[in-house]
């Protein structure tokens, strides 16, 4: 009796150890990248030509931060990353607003508000989610120009808010349609029309969707980097082309340390977003991304 | 509430970005991101400015250039050109076929800039009867570039030929020393290659096989022994070349860890930044031949057809500054190049520039004179790229020298 | 008053559809139009700039002769399916894992979700070092004291493409297992007591049972990985450049090359055109199928 017991205990505990020694491993593996990068970033560049790249930083310096940000030069411009990161968030956020919204509204109206052909359309509507981009930059460039919107911020946002639209309208309509119908209609016979229902019956309860829907859009959007090259240049610029002038000198001596602060530059926006809403986007999938 | 001041913001960024076309400005686009290609082109923008003009940058690195023929290619199509762009190789000529580029003869020959240009160079500056670009420099391509040190230890002296070249291998390694650096990327195996087709083969049959992509040529028993020439310099490399920059493997150069490199002269600016000298720290000399030939690889601007009197005044101010003497002078003092002027005086330059003077002249003279395939100089972008393609497989594979001939004549007509 | 009635009836029939509308237009234009325009191309001589004229499937014969498209359509193929199989399987594993209420597992999920956040401009360069057998793992390992580790695929061209898929995975595998983890939170637990009162073990109760209800996580799964391995252009690029060689080229990356860097803008359309086709294949019956089980549900 009693040594079964002990057989359960260390079988039990066994299994934990298991658990636990697959996770750390994993997390290790997961951390190796991030790891090389900050660390690279806090050398001098004598101590990384001298040889190690992945040991810890004998002295630590934010030289190549405060080179990255400030002074490193794209062209005969020397501002650093600043300016291009500002523009970043000029693009992102109206981008990410009005992509999330629009989805919003296509998600009720396609689960609410059916007509024939709705699902045709969603059909439609959802085949924009594989576009292989490099197929459209052509026309969508003459698009922009006759707008007169070539080379401008609002620009890149229209773009990435047609293409974002697939996207987001997929994630709120299937959140919408675990919504019973009989809320809406509840809605209905008490006299409330369309609008009134999306935003006083739908949105309210479409959080966990909203926040899967904006850190989706806000990743894709702040990393493109195609939609960004082709459609802007010089000073109207997105961070990643910054980044990708910084770092992919064409002749000269590579800054290594300079290049990895300011791929962390480029990349703590997003990485503070999944940090700070992590939890939101585990429960927002649970209630829209996987269907049933 | 926040949101929408953000919103107002970037609506409001609208008349900022309409305000860059104001008057006194020349906006380039460029590929020329690093700091020694930068405080290069300064020499040129602080002579605009001297003009009165302001320089608004655009550059687009990487990618060799795509991503900044990319950028062209969509502002093109938006119908909003910049004021100038770089050119390599025939990317000027192809633009101006389209109609696209201003022509500037009245400037050529107002200033007789026509007489200052080696007539090689000429054939990629004028397109029919127009002049559409200005040449800045002129690098030229078979360079190798070795330590000295290494070279003295080693006992080994300036090589005459490739099969010289080869040989100095096993005496490098033996003494711990990778014989030649290198990376992996297409170009840089190909740069290796075409100095090869030349040298071995000599002019006339690099003309035949990569400029006139003459069929008989491309396969005939002179290629199978390039490719087999190609081989043998496979043993000279290490095996981490993988995703190695070209400067990178300039470093090895100059710390010992290599003997050579095979490379144009922007890699003489590596060695000069470390405090090394020519002729004593390391040597520059022509990749080895029989038949001396100077490959040339020339950076140029063109500048865009335009309505508006203020643009074309600012592109006017533009092309004086390019081909301004001083100008070219300093800009390849610090670029490695030589100016694309033939009249420029040349004896402040280093004794690596002056060999490149020097040979310039004697090419022109004697009709060896080419144009680098690899940076688009010997032909259209879609053969070179065929080019790249195999001899990239053959280096890295253990494809047959015959293969490669037959894969080279099949993806060239397939090109065509 | 009856009149008001059927006004506002009207309203309400033609509202959703007025709403709707931009959105389809946008999307009409931005992706069908675009489409049919890359199409014509395709089909025409185009070099530098695009051309209206008419030259039947041309372009396509020159692309499926170029040996370089067939590298990349092989490396597809081969880095699709890897990449998919492995991300599954990890992401399926430690969302398993994290659901035997383990500590920390806030910490833990973050952990493997954040290179989700990253681009891959900025993965592909800090995994070309990790690679890279003089600077990354073999060197440490050596420097450890097993001077006889290798790990030089990045260098070789028969196995680069792994190293590409290594970088992907590693990207991805915490998309994969958030999504995995929510289906697993979805299944009631009685299951898995029943079955344990039962005398069935741990992992046999995972594999016969709670697996096999995961599947429309599985589908949700390979759809948006599927996505992200077409869009897979910035890895290979930052990564190996499409070498060594042209060992690791993609179709995207050979578009991109035709199109833009060897003025063959008629071949780019062609294998943009190829692309699509090949996305179609996959996504049109998913898609025809989950839009006809959810219309039978309601």
């Amino acid at each position: 009796m009693n040594t079964e017991a002990n057989s359960a205990r260390r079988s039990h505990l066994l299994g934990r150890l298991f658990i636990y020694g697959s996770l750390l491993a994993l997390a290790a593996f997961y951390l190796m990248p991030l790891w090389v990068m900050i660390v690279t970033s806090l050398k001098s560049l004598d101590e990384i030509y001298a040889g190690s790249f992945v040991g810890l930083p004998k002295a630590i310096t934010f030289e190549a931060w405060e080179k990255a940000w400030g002074q490193a030069c794209i062209g005969t411009a020397c501002d650093g990353l600043r300016p291009y990161f500002i523009n970043s968030l000029l693009m992102v956020i109206p981008a990410v607003i009005l992509s999330t919204g629009i989805g919003a509204i296509n998600g009720y109206i396609l689960t609410k508000w059916r007509f024939p052909g709705s699902n045709f359309f969603f059909g439609m509507l959802l085949f924009g989610c594989f576009l292989p981009f490099q197929a459209v930059i052509l026309p969508m460039a003459q698009l922009l120009g006759s707008l007169r919107l070539s080379g401008t911020i609002p620009g890149l946002v229209l773009v990435h808010t047609v293409y974002g639209i697939s996207f987001t309208t997929l994630f709120f309509r299937n959140y919408f349609i675990t919504i019973p119908d009989e809320l809406t209609r509840a809605a209905q016979i008490d006299g409330a029309g369309f609008f009134r229902i999306f935003f006083s019956v739908m949105l309210p309860a479409a959080l966990p969707i909203i926040v899967v829907s904006c850190i989706w859009q806000f990743t894709q959007i702040w990393n493109d980097f195609l939609f960004g090259v082709s459609f802007t240049a010089g000073q109207s610029s997105p961070i990643t082309v910054a980044l990708n002038n910084i770092v992919n000198v064409t002749m000269g001596r590579k800054q290594y340390n300079v290049d990895m602060a300011a791929a962390m530059i480029a990349a703590i926006p997003t990485l503070v977003v999944y940090i700070v809403a992590g939890r939101y986007f585990v429960r927002g999938l649970t209630a829209g991304a996987v269907k049933g | 509430m926040k949101l929408t001041t953000l919103l107002a913001a970037s609506i409001a960024f609208i008349p900022a970005v309409a305000m860059a076309e104001e008057k006194g400005k020349v906006e380039g686009i460029h590929h020329w991101v690093s700091e020694s290609e930068v405080n290069a082109l300064k020499v040129i923008t602080d002579k605009l400015a001297t003009k009165g003009y302001i320089w608004q940058d655009s550059a687009v690195g990487g990618l060799s250039g795509a991503n900044a023929l990319q950028a062209l290619r969509t502002r093109l199509a938006a119908g909003n050109p910049p004021t100038t762009m770089q050119f390599l190789g025939y990317e000027g000529l192809d633009w101006a076929k389209e109609g696209v580029l201003r022509s500037l003869n009245d400037l050529y020959v107002k200033n007789g800039w026509d007489k200052a240009l080696a007539p090689q160079l000429l054939a990629f500056v004028k397109s029919d009867d127009d002049y559409i670009s200005l040449p800045i420099n002129m690098h030229r391509q078979n360079w190798v570039w070795a330590n000295k040190a290494v070279f003295d230890k080693a006992g080994l002296a300036e090589p005459k030929s490739w099969d010289e070249l080869i040989a100095a291998g096993p005496k490098l390694k033996e003494a711990g020393v990778i014989p030649l650096a290198i990376g992996d990327e297409p170009w840089q195996i190909l740069e290796v290659f075409e100095a090869i087709l030349v040298d071995v083969n000599g002019p006339d049959f690099y003309e035949k096989a990569v400029i006139d992509l003459d069929e008989g040529a491309l396969s005939s028993e002179q290629m199978v022994d390039a490719f087999d020439k190609l081989r043998q310099v496979r043993g000279l490399v290490d095996d981490g070349f993988t995703g190695r920059d070209w400067a990178v493997a300039t470093g090895m150069v100059a710390s010992g860890k290599a003997a050579m490199q095979v490379m144009g002269d922007w890699a003489k600016g590596e060695f000069l930044a470390k405090g090394m000298k020519p002729g004593v720290d390391f040597l520059c000399f022509p990749t080895p031949t029989a038949t001396p030939n100077y490959k040339f690889v020339i950076d140029a601007f063109g500048v865009f057809k335009s309505d508006d009197p203020v643009v074309v005044a600012g592109q006017d101010a533009w092309a004086e500054s390019i081909m301004d003497p001083e100008v070219q002078t300093n800009f390849n003092k610090i670029k490695g190049s030589i100016p694309a002027r033939s009249d420029v005086p040349v004896d402040d330059f280093d004794d690596c520039a002056k060999r490149s003077f020097a040979d310039r002249e004697a090419a022109v003279a004697g009709g060896a004179m080419l144009g680098g395939l690899t940076e688009g100089f010997a032909a259209q972008p879609q053969f070179s790229g065929v080019y790249s393609d195999v001899v990239a497989k053959f280096f890295v594979t253990d494809m047959s020298s015959k293969d490669a001939v037959q894969s080279l004549v099949d993806g060239i007509n397939n090109a065509r | 008053m009856r009149s008001t009635l059927s006004m506002r009836d009207r309203l309400t029939h033609w509202l959703p559809r007025l709403v709707l509308s931009p959105s389809l237009v946008a999307v009409f234009i931005g992706v069908y139009l675009f489409i049919a325009w890359t199409g014509w191309i395709s089909l025409s001589s185009s070099k530098m700039v695009p051309k209206y004229d008419f030259v039947g499937l041309e372009q396509y014969i020159r692309l499926w002769a170029t040996p370089r498209w067939e590298t990349a359509v092989v490396n597809l193929f081969l880095f699709t399916v890897l990449f998919l199989a492995i991300t599954i399987a990890i992401g399926l594993l430690i969302a398993i894992l994290l659901d035997q209420r383990v500590r920390a597992e806030g910490f833990l999920r973050a952990v493997y979700l954040y290179p989700m956040a990253l681009s891959f401009i900025v993965t592909g360069t800090a995994w070309k070092w990790i690679l890279n057998p003089d600077l990354g793992v073999e060197k440490v390992v050596n420097d450890l004291g097993w001077s006889g580790f290798v790990f030089d695929w990045i260098t070789r061209p028969d196995t680069a493409i792994y190293c590409v898929v290594i970088a992907a995975v590693w990207q991805s595998t915490g998309f994969a297992m958030a999504i995995f983890l929510a289906g697993l939170r979805g299944i009631d637990t009685s299951i898995i007591k029943a079955a344990q009162i039962e005398g069935a073990g741990l992992p046999r109760i995972y594999m016969s049972i709670i697996v096999p209800m995961l599947r429309p996580a599985f589908l949700s799964v390979i759809v948006l990985l599927s996505y992200i391995s077409i869009k897979s252009f910035d890895l290979v690029l930052a990564l190996t450049n499409a070498g060594p060689g042209n060992a690791t080229e993609m179709p995207s990356t050979f578009m991109f090359s035709a199109t833009f860097r060897r003025n063959q803008m008629g071949v780019g359309a062609a294998s943009a055109m190829m692309m699509l086709m090949t996305v179609a294949a996959i996504i049109v019956p998913y898609l025809y199928s989950e839009l006809r089980e959810s219309r039978n549900e309601h």
